[in-house]
């Protein structure tokens, strides 16, 4: 008997416990930092310790219930959660995730199911990126190119303004029609069940720049908005498919609770330009890995089935 | 070193005592009831008994005949890897071990290893696979197949592991092995088989058993039976953990 592991009881497998806690602590740390789920990260690697996909990826949206619980609780106490505007993005996202799930039979029923996710999954990574990236270098810089954005983005603002239902976010500062947060958080609803992922990484540029609010809000709001998608998709998942480990679960978020917290203190100390910037490489870094896995060949041809 | 030499004093009464007495070749596996407990990371299980002098012995250890489905990865457009569609295998073990005083090749005639199933070639003539058009395909699936399960400790052939000593006109054999935590639940059989002049002469059979118990089978047995309380409760114990550490940090001056 070795007192370093722990078997999980859906996963059929042993861990060494300091692996699932470490990758909650580093995963959670991004969490609270930047206001995502961190699925992007945590479910490969642990697909990498020999977790099988499908218990991966439904066990780490149980871990996010907690992460983003303890993310949303430190954000909320220093009044950077608007939960008005949360609660638009969820239900826009409910509506999207319902279409997305449509969208996988017809793309399964085509046959090419896994090349679209992937280029989609790619494409979406690459864009929101490069797109973050290079904005928040430039409006670091303070170059003169403000001008020029203001005057393009007018004509989308305007449109904006022109919808019917404008209602003002108090904690964002900003005034929009309802219909926006619906429609974003339906589109991002769409691709993120098409991804499947909590879609966090969309959420946080269609908030910045599409929605305007200041990055400490959008971090909490995201949490916020998080929180109930996780819920969903936990109780989904561990209704139908069983793949909910709860002992590996209680491993990661035993470290990804205290990390959300860490990084929610540390995300307070750092500017909103800085946070977007590391947001950038971090989402840049996965696209790189990602490209990397569809064209080196891969060690194993076989894998187990369910899943994407 | 006292337990090492009461071992040694024990190790050849297991042998005279194990299996049936009336066969020339006997056979006993030790720990043959695995427990999967809270802590389980494997196990090791030990085989032993006695055989005839003269013969070589192989020992092969395999859970039942099933059927797997997984995924397969292929190049799409000759430029990106990704899932291209699934394999279907029959009659294939979840698990399949085998150990032999020398390499079975030397040991075994190819109708006797497809006879016994027996080695790689053997158990790959004995599968059915969905869907391959061809048998250049078969194999490269097969050998794919084969690298998968060799990667989760499932699947292995090795020689010269097992020990053999003379001892009245016969040899007594043992051989221990690591149990991998990644076998699920479930019944294996290990068969021994005495081999001269590249025939099976003989073969005797053992079980081991693998269970859950306790908590790791109460939760197996929640998350497939009742679900939705199982989901429920998973769900709870993530907000309660989350909140409890959000009031932890608070009262610990994390927040400023």
């Amino acid at each position: 008997m070795n007192f370093m592991y722990l078997y999980l009881p859906v996963a059929l497998t042993s861990i060494n416990i300091i692996i699932p806690v470490g990758l909650g602590l580093a995963v959670g740390l991004l969490s609270g930092l930047f206001g995502v789920g961190g699925g992007f990260l945590m479910t490969p690697l642990l697909i990498m310790f020999g977790i099988p996909s499908t218990v991966a990826a439904a066990t780490d949206s149980n871990q996010i219930v907690a992460a983003s619980t303890s993310g949303t609780y430190a954000h909320w106490k220093v009044g950077n959660v608007d939960f008005k505007m949360g609660v638009y993005l969820l239900i826009g996202g409910f509506i999207g995730g319902l279409f997305g799930v449509q969208a996988i039979k017809v793309l399964n029923a085509t046959g090419n199911a896994d090349f679209v996710i992937k280029m989609t999954y790619v494409l979406m990574l690459g864009i929101v990126g490069t797109y973050m990236l290079i904005e928040s270098l430039n409006s670091m810089k303070k170059k003169k190119t403000e001008a020029v954005k203001t005057e393009k983005e007018s004509g989308l603002t305007k449109f904006l303004k022109s919808l019917p239902f404008q209602t003002h976010f108090e904690k964002s500062g900003v005034t929009h029609s309802t219909l926006i947060p619906l429609l974003f958080g339906g589109f991002v609803g769409i691709l993120a069940a098409i991804m499947g992922v909590g879609g966090g990484f969309l959420m946080v540029p269609v908030m910045v720049y599409i929605l305007k609010m200041p990055m400490h809000v959008v971090v909490g709001t995201s949490l916020f908005q998080i929180l109930f998608n996780c819920i969903e998709v936990t109780f989904l998942q561990a209704y139908t498919n069983h793949n909910v480990d709860f002992i590996l679960a209680v491993l990661l978020l035993l470290g990804s609770t205290v990390g959300a917290q860490i990084g929610a203190v540390f995300g307070r100390k750092m500017k909103g330009e800085q946070l977007k910037i590391i947001l950038a490489v971090i989402v840049l870094v996965v696209t790189v890995k990602i490209i990397f896995e569809l064209t080196l060949t891969p060690s194993l041809l076989l894998s187990q089935a369910g899943g994407h | 070193m006292k337990n090492f030499k009461f071992l040694m004093l024990l190790l050849p009464c297991i042998f005279i005592f194990a299996g049936t007495a009336s066969a020339e070749l006997t056979i006993k596996a030790n720990h043959d009831n695995i427990k999967i407990d809270f802590f389980y990371h494997g196990s090791t299980v030990s085989v032993a008994g006695n055989a005839d002098s003269g013969t070589d012995l192989i020992i092969k250890i395999a859970s039942p005949e099933g059927h797997e489905i997984l995924k397969q990865k292929g190049k799409v457009a000759g430029l990106l890897w990704m899932n291209t569609g699934t394999l279907n295998l029959g009659h294939v073990p979840g698990l399949y071990s085998i150990y032999s005083t020398k390499k079975i090749e030397d040991l075994l005639s190819r109708k006797e290893m497809d006879k016994y199933v027996i080695g790689y070639p053997a158990l790959g003539r004995q599968i059915e696979m969905t869907p391959v058009s061809n048998e250049d395909e078969k194999s490269k699936w097969f050998n794919e197949f084969v690298k998968y399960k060799e990667s989760s400790n499932l699947y292995t052939i090795s020689s010269g592991k097992i020990m053999t000593t003379a001892k009245d006109g016969k040899q007594a054999y043992y051989i221990l092995t690591g149990w991998p935590y990644q076998a699920p639940p479930g019944d294996y059989l290990v068969t021994v088989y005495a081999v001269k002049d590249k025939k099976v002469l003989e073969k005797a059979e053992s079980k081991v058993s693998v269970e859950q118990v306790g908590i790791i089978k109460m939760l197996a047995g929640m998350a497939k039976n009742k679900a939705a309380l199982y989901g429920i409760i998973s769900i709870m114990a993530a907000l309660a953990a989350g909140f409890g550490v959000g009031l932890i940090f608070r009262k610990g001056g994390g927040a400023h």
